[in-house]
């Protein structure tokens, strides 16, 4: 919180001179209807004559000091949440950057939906003690003045507005120990059901078809039973902690009244004074509050603090070098002695893989076989644990990944991934992005319509009642799954990359659609270098060449023929249905 | 809040604060049983909490201002009255709390079990049409905003105005033409705040827009992550992330004057009030000329009112200052009970069973559509029971539609489907349930084990899991996971590619034992060695009832005993693989597509 303040440097000074004078605003209240008290009410109402002056100077007293104190309440809330507001921009600005720096290896280890909620809930908790940090610390100070104020007064109010001060502090931090516990427990319940009634409503048609509702009704009206039952335990407790809170001050003025009767008899006080200090208790369950408060958020701020934290000092960031790759034309691309490891798991091992430049090559493999991890390394969308990967040109000699530039692998690589991802604009927004990668221009409108053609995209757009401009909705929802694809595959064409990947990039197009897409692809022969992943039989026509991988090593590489011939489990993931068609 | 809730759902949009409160007497009636006990307890609490004023003025008038009493016995006579009051009105206050925080919770659980069993009963066309996140949302967050209002201050409202109402009587009491200036500024005060609350109110929408339009942003940066970085459009998205988190920042900045002028306000009517009370009591009191009254009032009675004042503009404040939580809580209550009563499934007593054994269906001259123009024109569908079709096409034909309207998930907006001979329409739920079931493209899991979700589909105690697995070929699969059956899923299964999800719910559908099987497109995901293994097992458990497979691959098409060939939302082509494949048509080219596919290269 103080670097907080020290960012925003000038709203935090204001926060705190106002949140003090406000303070102290609140002795002076006291102390002005005690005045009038003694000097104005008593003397008139016992038919004695009052000074026109003495009139004015309660008026004004009570006036003047409201005054400053609606003044510097305002003041005090534009300062703070100023300084609250912008520390939080800060610091969401700072995690959000640090997530689109953060490697994909550790995005995979997180749910997107807990990053979500550390950038939006943790930073608002980290910041939110900063709205009542300088009303606290006013209160503290007027809380201090008050006390010595009372005990110069008389020891036994003095000892009267010690005990109610520290009984409430007391039984403010004894509730919030209380409640915390309890408040994370409802907040876990919260969350238990909000999984549980969601999982129920999206699965309605499995609930439905395997006639699970009245086990899904139980399974639910637990959840909302374990849910009420942890809300009405806070409920327990803040029932008994909050009345006594607030008639805690009663008491403390009952006692007062019953000391200062013999303090007035006595002649040791006034009446306006034991006013004053009735006054004074009636308003101090204000600030206690407030500081009690301020000291409940610590905890949950903490908590947020330490996750922005976490985020905020997690290395696994990509690192780039400075090369840059030169001229035009497809890529060469060395695979050399790559392992890849995750944990204990052998993910690929000693892999050699060469792309020619302009040469066409099908990746084939069964599930699990390490395909997309091939896919990663090429992309440098991970580094190998061990070896090395060389991207080079036709003349010039191929560059470690790890030395590239930050803009080189997108710029030159192009990759159409298994999930067809969109943005949430329009169609145009994301087909174009932000222009040519390596020209530094806007496409041509003929550009556009090439990618989209060679895509089998252009019937999709031309489906569509407003065309480019369609808005695609969130992840390109509003299309299907086909439609999405085929967006996908012309954007990656758009960008006119020297080394084209596709992972699995046509399962959802039909045969027709899809032989099209792939007599296009096969047109870029010579021009780009092409991966095509995916153990589909018309993909592997495409290719001049076919790599066979197997729970991460390549076990065979060569021409389709080549490998039919030599491999029999190339020819079992590959003609499944060709043979089965033999057989029907 | 004039919004409409989704087709399906009771709209209580436009209905009467009454008749949504005797919903809520219909729906949760504990929360209004022994409404006169809250009130008394409610009358204590607030009663007890204004002794203390009382309590100075007496000690003040009979015992300290007064030179022939004695002041020590008076005083701790008023002291001792006192403190019974406000112990009192502590043990009332408690009982309040816990009794209203009991009944509330327990309305709230209730409405939340009855709003998930109500989605469930759900004609699935309504259950198909709308938004999980919205049904969702009405029994989570909406309820929620109801516990947080009574959390935050909505328990003592009762006790508040309790304690407003007391004050303002008592005030009156001592005097009424004192009074006067009080409550015209407590009037001035409320309307005031009232709009300057109606202006925070605005503004915190406008932040929560900002807010959702955050996590939209920062969700996509999120989940794009991997698109962002293969298309090197960093730059964009770090521009829109910031735009997002300076909008949000900017929204939050303007809520700050109209909410800390509406708390000033009250300190402004306070010292206003106070000094009217001073200025006005003790003049009169003492040397009121001409016109002014006389009103006679001692100094413990003005210095009780000088605390009186406070007494009753706290509450005033904190109700005005709860409003727009109060509305949170209502429109929350409100739209919960929008789900909770809509209307039931669509048949009530005409309900028909469908007729034992393999389902035959039928369709007669059906058009249908999503709202907008029919996306299937004039069906017309005789598939006899046990027959198994292959219905063929490409994306947007129409298939899916189709497999929609004959598992009730849509409902024809022309002509009639007919299962079993009965109207789809008036089929029970209970047997559509349990004799109809699809497996769709994207099959849905539950977040536990792949045998939890399997055994799931069991109709009763006798089944067996290895010979399901076994007779689907899923072994080898199984052999290859790290915990086998064992595996958890993951939310929504993610943890499975969806192949694999589609093998779970294919295992799971094969214990349901449905007679009438819909598998829509649910092979795509797995690779195509394991769909040929699939297609064959697949071939056992279609034996003895009614199949309809949709699919885009034709070894589907070549298993079965009829194909239905979809174009344009028509069907243009019906009868055996081996005559459509010779006919020149949409089949025959599919089909040579297709047989291009698969041979390739060789």
């Amino acid at each position: 919180m103080l670097d907080g303040s020290l960012a925003h440097p000038r709203p935090a000074a204001l926060a705190t001179v106002v949140g003090v004078v406000n303070g102290l605003t609140m002795v002076l209240s006291a102390w002005a209807i005690g005045w009038t008290t003694d000097h104005l009410v008593i003397p008139a109402l016992a038919g004695r004559e009052v000074s026109r002056a003495t009139w004015w100077v309660a008026v004004g007293a009570i006036l003047g000091v409201s005054t400053v104190r609606w003044t510097t309440i305002v003041l005090r809330g534009i300062a703070s949440g100023r300084v609250q507001h912008a520390a939080q921009a800060r610091t969401r600005r700072a995690v959000v950057r640090h997530y689109l720096d953060l490697d994909l290896g550790w995005h995979r280890r997180h749910s997107p939906g807990r990053l979500l909620s550390t950038a939006v809930s943790d930073v608002d908790a980290v910041w939110l003690p900063t709205a009542f940090l300088y009303f606290a610390l006013g209160m503290v100070v007027m809380l201090v003045v008050a006390m010595v104020q009372l005990m110069t007064r008389d020891a036994a109010l003095g000892a009267v507005g010690l005990t109610l001060v520290t009984s409430v502090l007391a039984l403010n931090l004894l509730y919030q120990r209380a409640l915390t516990p309890r408040a994370q427990a409802a907040q876990a319940a919260r969350g238990d059901l909000g999984a549980a009634a969601l999982e129920s409503i999206d699965g309605g048609q499995v609930v439905r078809t395997l006639g699970l509702v009245d086990h899904e009704e139980r399974r639910i009206g637990d959840a909302a039973g374990r849910l009420r039952a942890a809300n009405v335990r806070m409920g327990d407790v803040s029932s008994l902690f909050d009345p006594m809170l607030e008639l805690l001050p009663t008491g403390a003025i009952l006692a007062v009244l019953a000391v200062g009767a013999g303090r007035v008899e006595s002649g040791a006080l006034t009446v306006g004074v034991v006013v004053e200090v009735v006054y004074l208790l009636l308003t101090v369950s204000i600030p206690l509050n407030v500081i009690s408060r301020f000291l409940g958020m610590l905890p949950m701020s903490a908590a947020g603090g330490s996750r922005v934290a976490a985020v905020l000092e997690s290395d696994n960031v990509t690192r780039f070098g400075a090369r840059r790759l030169a001229d035009e034309g497809p890529l060469d691309v060395r695979v050399v002695h790559a392992q890849v490891t995750r944990g204990s798991r052998v993910l690929l091992d000693d892999i050699d893989l060469h792309l020619a430049p302009g040469e066409i090559v099908a990746l084939v493999g069964a599930t699990g076989a390490g395909k997309s991890t091939v896919v990663d390394l090429v992309t440098r969308q991970i580094d190998p644990t061990s070896g090395v990967v060389r991207i080079g040109t036709p003349t010039t000699d191929g560059v470690d990944a790890v030395e590239l530039a930050a803009d080189q692998v997108a710029s030159h690589i192009g990759l159409v991934a298994q999930d067809s991802w969109l943005f949430a604009g329009s169609l145009l927004d994301n087909l174009v992005l932000d222009g040519h990668p390596r020209e530094a221009r806007s496409y041509r409108d003929d550009e556009v319509e090439a990618a989209l053609v060679a895509a089998r995209a252009d019937e999709v757009v031309r489906a569509l009642p407003d065309g480019l401009d369609t808005i695609v909705g969130e992840r390109g929802g509003r299309l299907s799954g086909g439609q999405r694809q085929r967006i996908c595959l012309a954007r990656t064409l758009l960008r006119g990359p020297r080394l084209l990947v596709l992972d699995d990039a046509t399962s959802a197009l039909d045969p027709a659609v899809e032989r099209d897409v792939l007599d296009a692809i096969a047109d870029l022969r010579g021009r780009t270098t092409v991966l095509v992943v995916g153990g589909r039989p018309s993909s592997v026509a495409i290719a001049d060449r076919v790599v066979l991988l197997d729970r991460g090593r390549i076990v065979s590489s060569g021409t389709h023929a080549e490998l039919m011939a030599a491999e029999p489990a190339y020819g079992r993931v590959l003609d499944a249905y060709g043979s089965a068609q033999h057989r029907v | 809040m004039s919004e409409h809730p989704p087709p399906g759902l009771a709209d209580l949009g436009r209905s009467s604060a009454r008749d949504v409160l005797a919903r809520v007497r219909q729906t949760s009636p504990s929360i209004v049983t022994g409404l006169w006990l809250t009130v008394i307890l409610a009358a204590v609490a607030g009663a007890g909490r204004i002794v203390t004023p009382l309590t100075v003025q007496q000690a003040l008038d009979h015992g300290l201002l007064d030179t022939d009493a004695d002041a020590s016995s008076v005083v701790a006579h008023a002291v001792a009255v006192g403190a019974g009051a406000t112990l009192a009105a502590l043990v009332a206050s408690w009982w309040l709390n816990r009794r209203v925080y009991r009944r509330l919770e327990q309305a709230l659980a209730e409405l939340r079990t009855a709003g998930v069993a109500r989605v469930h009963r759900m004609a699935p066309e309504t259950a198909a049409t709308t938004r999980s996140a919205d049904l969702v949302t009405r029994l989570t967050s909406d309820v929620d905003a109801v516990t947080t209002f009574a959390q935050n201050g909505g328990v003592v409202l009762l006790v508040n105005v309790m304690q407003m109402i007391i004050a303002g009587v008592i005030i009156t009491a001592y005097s009424w033409q004192l009074a006067l200036p009080v409550l015209a500024l407590a009037v001035a005060l409320t309307v005031a705040m009232t709009r300057i609350q109606s202006v925070v109110a605005t503004r915190y929408l406008a932040v929560r827009e900002s807010v959702s339009e955050l996590q939209t942003t920062v969700g996509e940066a999120v989940a794009g992550i991997a698109v962002v970085r293969s298309t090197g459009t960093r730059a964009r998205m770090a521009a829109d992330l910031d735009a997002a988190v300076d909008r949000t920042a900017a929204a939050q900045r303007r809520t700050l004057v109209p909410l800390h002028v509406n708390t000033a306000l009250g300190e402004i009517a306070i010292s206003l009030m106070t000094v009217a009370v001073v200025v006005l009591g003790v003049r009169w009191s003492s040397g009121a000329s001409g016109w002014e009254p006389s009103l006679g009032l001692t100094a413990g009675e003005v210095v009780s009112m000088l605390l009186l004042v406070t007494f009753f503009v706290r509450p005033l404040q904190s109700l005005v200052q709860m409003l727009g939580e109060a509305q949170n809580a209502v429109a929350g209550w409100r739209r919960a009970l929008e789900l909770v009563t809509a209307p039931g499934g669509t048949v009530g007593g005409e309900a028909h069973d469908l007729p034992s054994g393999p389902i035959s269906v039928r369709l007669l001259d059906v058009s249908a559509g999503y709202g907008g123009p029919p996306v299937v024109h004039r069906l017309e569908v005789a598939i006899d029971s046990g027959e198994h079709i292959a219905v063929i096409g490409e994306t947007g034909s129409g298939k899916s539609t189709f497999a929609k309207l004959v598992t009730r998930q849509i409902a024809p907006s022309r002509g009639v489907v007919l299962l079993g001979g009965v109207p789809i329409g008036d089929v029970s739920d209970r047997s559509l349930q349990r004799r109809v079931a699809i497996v769709p493209q994207d099959p849905f899991l539950f977040n536990v084990t792949i045998a939890e979700n399997i055994v799931m589909g069991a109709r009763s105690g006798s089944w067996d899991l290895d010979a399901i697995v076994e007779s689907l070929g899923l072994g080898p699969w199984l052999d290859g996971l790290p915990d086998g059956l064992s595996t958890r899923v993951g939310v929504r299964g993610a943890r499975l590619s969806a192949g694999e999800r589609q093998l779970v719910a294919l295992a799971r559908t094969a214990l349901v034992d449905p007679d009438l099987l819909v598998l829509d497109e649910a092979t795509s995901g797995v690779d195509p060695a394991t769909d040929v293994r699939l297609q064959r097992a697949l071939s056992s458990l279609t034996a003895g009832r009614t199949t309809i497979s949709i699919a885009h691959r034709m070894a589907t098409a070549q298993g079965a005993d009829r194909v239905l060939v979809f174009d344009g939302g028509r069907i243009v082509q019906d009868g055996a693989h081996d005559d459509l494949v010779t006919q020149p048509g949409v089949y025959a080219r599919l089909h040579d597509a297709w047989t291009e596919h698969i041979t390739a290269g060789a």
